[in-house]
This record gives C-alpha cells, structure tokens and sequence, in this order.
C-alpha cells in the first residue's frame, strides 16, 4: 500500500471508530453496566486471589501484591486488546451470515475494515480496574522504578497487545478453513488466559516453553513482571522480559500473514 | 402426571439434541479439564511445604478441587441465564408464552436433558478415570454416597432457580453486563467453587454462609471429601433445602412479574 492510501485508511478508521462508539452509546445505561461490569469482575478475581492468600500468605513465592501486580499487568494489554482486536473472535458468524463478503467487494484493506468494524468501548472497564490495580500493587510494594523499567513496562503493555491481539486473529483466521473461531476462543484462548494470571513457574516445564517459545503469553506478563519486581526464575533469564515488545511484533506479523493467507483461500472458494 | 410426561419430551428432545452438537460438549469439557489442571496445580503450590492447613489435608483439597470441577461441568450443560437473555432479546420468549407449558419448567427440564447427555458422554468416563488414575478421597460408605448425590441434585436447583431469576432481569434492564457479573462472581467465590468456604477470613466465612450460593458446590464438595458429617452435615442440607425453597419463590414471584410486563408491552 501505498503512503497516501494509508493515510486515508487511517482517517477512514477513526471515521468508523467514532461511528461505532455512538453505536454503543445508544443505550447509555447499558454502556456504563457494560464497564461497570467489566471493571467488577477484574476486581472479583482480585478478591478471589487475596480470599486465597489469607490462609496461605504466598504463592510460589509471590505475595498477595505481587500477585495483583502480575495480574493487572495481563488485564491492562487485554484491555487494549479488547479494543481493537476483541470481535475477531466472532469472524465465523459473519462467515456463516454471508456478510463477511461486503468486507471484500470495498476498496479498504479486508483487515483494516474488519478491524475498524468494532472499537469495543466495554473494555474501559479492563483499563479502569487494570490501572486502579497497577497503581495500587506500585504503592503498597514500595516500586521505586528507575527509567528503564518504565520503559521495559511500556513495552510489555505494546507487546501484550500485540501478542494477544495476534492470537484473536489466529483464532478468526481458524473461521477460514473450518468456519469456526468464537469456540475456540472461548475453549482454549479464554482457559489459557486465566491459567497466564497466576506465576508460571506453578505449572509442568512443558507448558512453560509452549507458553515462551510458541504462543508468547510468557511474554505478556509473567516474565516482565519477573524483571519489574527483580524475581529469580529457575531456568530463565530475568531479562527476557525486556523483549515483549519485539516478541509482540513479530509474533503479530506472523498471525497477520496466517490471517491473510486464510483471506485469499476463503476468496477462492468462490463462496 | 400427563404434565411430566409434556416436560420429560423436552428433556429427551434436548437429549437428542445435544447428541447431534457432540462436538460442543466435548470441546466444553476440554475448557473443564484446563481449569481443573490450573487449580489442581495452584493448590498443589499453595500446600508445598505445609502439612495440614485448618485441619484440611493436602488430599481432601485435591479431591475437593476434582470433585468440584465435576459437578462445575455438569453444570456448565444448562445455561439458563444465556438462555432466557437470547429469547427476550430475539422476542421468541413471546412464543414461549403462548404455548401451554410453564417456561421455567420446560426450560429446566431441557436442561436435563442436555446435562443427561453431556454427564454420560462426557463428564462421567473422564472422572471416572481421573479418580482411578490418581489416589483420591471418595465416599466411603453408600450413606455418604446418597447424601452427596442428594445434596448436589439440591445444589444444582439452587442454582437454576437463582441464574434463572438474574436472566430474568433482562426484561427490565435490556442489557444486563453489570448484573449478571455479580451472578458470575458470587457464584465463583461464595459457592466454593475453587477456594472452600474453610480458608475464608472468619468475617467472610460467615457471610457465605447466609447466602445461597454456599449450598451450590461447598456443601456437596464437603460431603464428598468427608469434611461435613453429623450435625453439621444435616444443618447444612435443611439450610439447602431452605434456600431451595426461598429461591424458587423468588423465581416465580420475579417471573410472575415478568409475564405481566410482556403484556404490559403488547407481546
């Protein structure tokens, strides 16, 4: 593409973007539950995290704000996630309706329009619990970050976002080859995600590496969190968490490509 | 009796059903088996290094944890709340009215049928072979049997009675994020489900125990693994029994209302 088309392509988002946020501000009650909503059950599995700790004091080593701490920091990129990437979970019913098409026959990019269709305002219910919660553990574990660790956050966040974003589009991506994707998020990205919320180190080394080296949830927010909060772990490098962003971007432009290479199947089936 | 017969239709209809989408029963005990796996390995660390904690041995957790895993995905085949917010929002739940059956009746009794269907294929075998393979607390005697199985039947009318009136409120909310969020999460922690009401704070503790949502998973759990026997064991059925009663009254008095407000809007 070129300079000028991206340009307009950008304009052209933040048209749809503002389109669909007066959607959802059509029931005004609805929109404030929604975050509402969101931003409580956050804060329920903070309450079910400390319920746990009462009687045990730590986990694997990791303290009741430590603990918050690892699990703010996932739900702040997923927050962002949500919304941008959130509804391509849902891709297979528009394959089913027959209204994916309309996204093909437009001279926007396929992937760009899919992904402007929604700006899923809900999820300001993640960011609000996600920060309430990151400032708090930040305070009541006395953090006092130099520079950098700023910046190793900053790209845990960019690369959590990109990360988990890019496992959405994978799972869209499984819509075009077997016209599912909503399941699969909520059987496997949704279970997986949860497990992401508690330290890694609890779970078999196997599950460790798939988690690292294959779909990087490592790199979302255990292995940051090791370097802020100066954790040991066994077998890896504290400073791998530095990397999640770099990770991010590679991990994203290959789900992109998987995205696109489903895109031009689905075209030459004809449907 | 020729009523029970209409509503056991419904349950065999849904049974069939379920059969014909086999591949979503499996793939929702393939999510079962993930949560049983991250808790299972959450208590595993939690205990490391601990012999007893409030009494409660390492074992029982586990058993305890496994247990509740099962009667979670038994229950994860009926979704009343879903149910019910669909047919408000799509207008079918109209058609339901007009037909000669009571709805939430049939609806229960469809979702017998599915949990029928998603016990034996699903949940069962897998179980059963995890309580063979691993060494695990199980009933000792048929007593303590017929008590579990009768206080995880209880448990589970509970259950629908309460979901059921939070998808209820759908008719007057439209959308109901928030409200069905503090279903979702009482029923995650208040019922024992991951963590037992035993390592609650006191304060906590006693909280959970006057509301319903304890006689859902804790109280079956707890007869399972043998941590609830005698008069404390009797005490806690007749407060599921209570609260069976209280919900269901609720149900039809919120659902009583309901009907009334579809008239009300002309159908």
């Amino acid at each position: 593409m070129s300079f000028s088309s991206w340009v307009r392509g950008t304009r052209l988002y933040f048209h749809m973007v503002a389109a669909s946020i007066r959607a959802q501000m059509q029931y005004r009650y609805g929109f404030f539950m929604n975050i509402l909503g969101w931003a409580m059950s956050y804060a329920g599995t903070a309450v079910t995290m400390w319920v746990m700790l009462y009687s045990f004091q730590s986990l694997e080593g990791w303290s009741f704000w430590q603990l918050i701490f690892l699990f703010a920091l996932a739900v702040l990129s997923w927050g962002v996630c949500v919304i941008f990437f959130f509804h391509f979970r849902s891709l297979d019913q528009y394959i089913l309706n027959g209204t994916f098409d309309r996204f093909l026959v437009r001279p926007i990019h396929p992937f760009f329009h899919f992904m402007a269709m929604k700006f899923d305002v809900g999820a300001f219910g993640q960011l609000l619990f996600s920060i309430a919660a990151v400032t708090l553990a930040y305070i009541q574990l006395g953090l006092d970050w130099p520079f950098w660790k700023w910046g190793v956050f900053t790209s845990a966040v960019i690369g959590g976002t990109l990360i988990q974003g890019g496992i959405l589009v994978l799972i869209s991506a499984i819509a075009f080859w077997t016209t599912r994707s909503e399941r699969f998020y909520w059987v496997v990205m949704f279970p997986a995600k949860s497990m992401m919320n508690y330290p890694l180190s609890l779970y078999p080394r196997a599950i460790q590496w798939v988690v690292t080296f294959i779909l990087p949830f490592a790199f979302v927010n255990y292995l940051p969190a090791l370097l802020l909060l100066d954790k040991p772990h066994p077998s890896f490098s504290s400073y791998w968490g530095a990397f999640s962003f770099a990770v991010g971007l590679v991990f994203f432009s290959i789900c992109y490509q998987i995205w696109m290479m489903g895109l031009n199947r689905y075209k030459s089936a004809g449907s | 009796m020729r009523q029970l017969r209409l509503y056991l239709e419904f349950s065999r209809k849904a049974f069939q059903r379920s059969a014909a989408y086999r591949f979503d029963a499996w793939t929702r005990l393939f999510s079962n088996v993930i949560f049983l796996f991250m808790w299972g390995f959450i208590w595993f660390a939690l205990y490391s290094g601990k012999g007893d904690v409030e009494g409660v041995s390492f074992e029982s957790m586990l058993s305890y944890i496994v247990v509740s895993q099962m009667l979670q995905g038994v229950h994860g085949a009926g979704t009343p709340l879903w149910e019910i917010q669909e047919r408000v929002r799509t207008g079918d739940i109209a058609m339901e009215m007009m037909r000669p059956y009571d709805y939430p009746t049939r609806s229960l009794f469809s979702d017998f049928g599915n949990i029928a269907f998603h016990f034996l294929t699903a949940v069962l075998p897998l179980y059963v072979v995890l309580f063979a393979l691993f060494d695990l607390q199980i009933p000792t005697s048929m007593s303590q049997w017929i008590l579990f199985l009768l206080s995880a039947v209880l448990g589970y009318l509970i259950r629908y009675s309460v979901e059921l009136t939070f998808g209820l409120l759908t008719f007057w909310l439209m959308e109901t994020g928030g409200v069905e969020d503090i279903f979702y999460f009482s029923i995650s922690l208040f019922s024992g489900s991951v963590i037992p009401l035993w390592f609650f704070p006191d304060w906590l503790e006693t909280l959970a125990y006057f509301l319903p949502f304890q006689g859902i998973f804790f109280v079956p759990n707890s007869i399972f693994v043998g941590q609830l026997t005698g008069q404390a064991l009797i005490e806690a059925m007749l407060m599921q029994g209570i609260w069976l009663v209280v919900s269901y009254v609720i149900l039809r008095w919120v659902w009583s209302r309901a009907a009334l407000k579809i008239v009300v809007q002309g159908g």
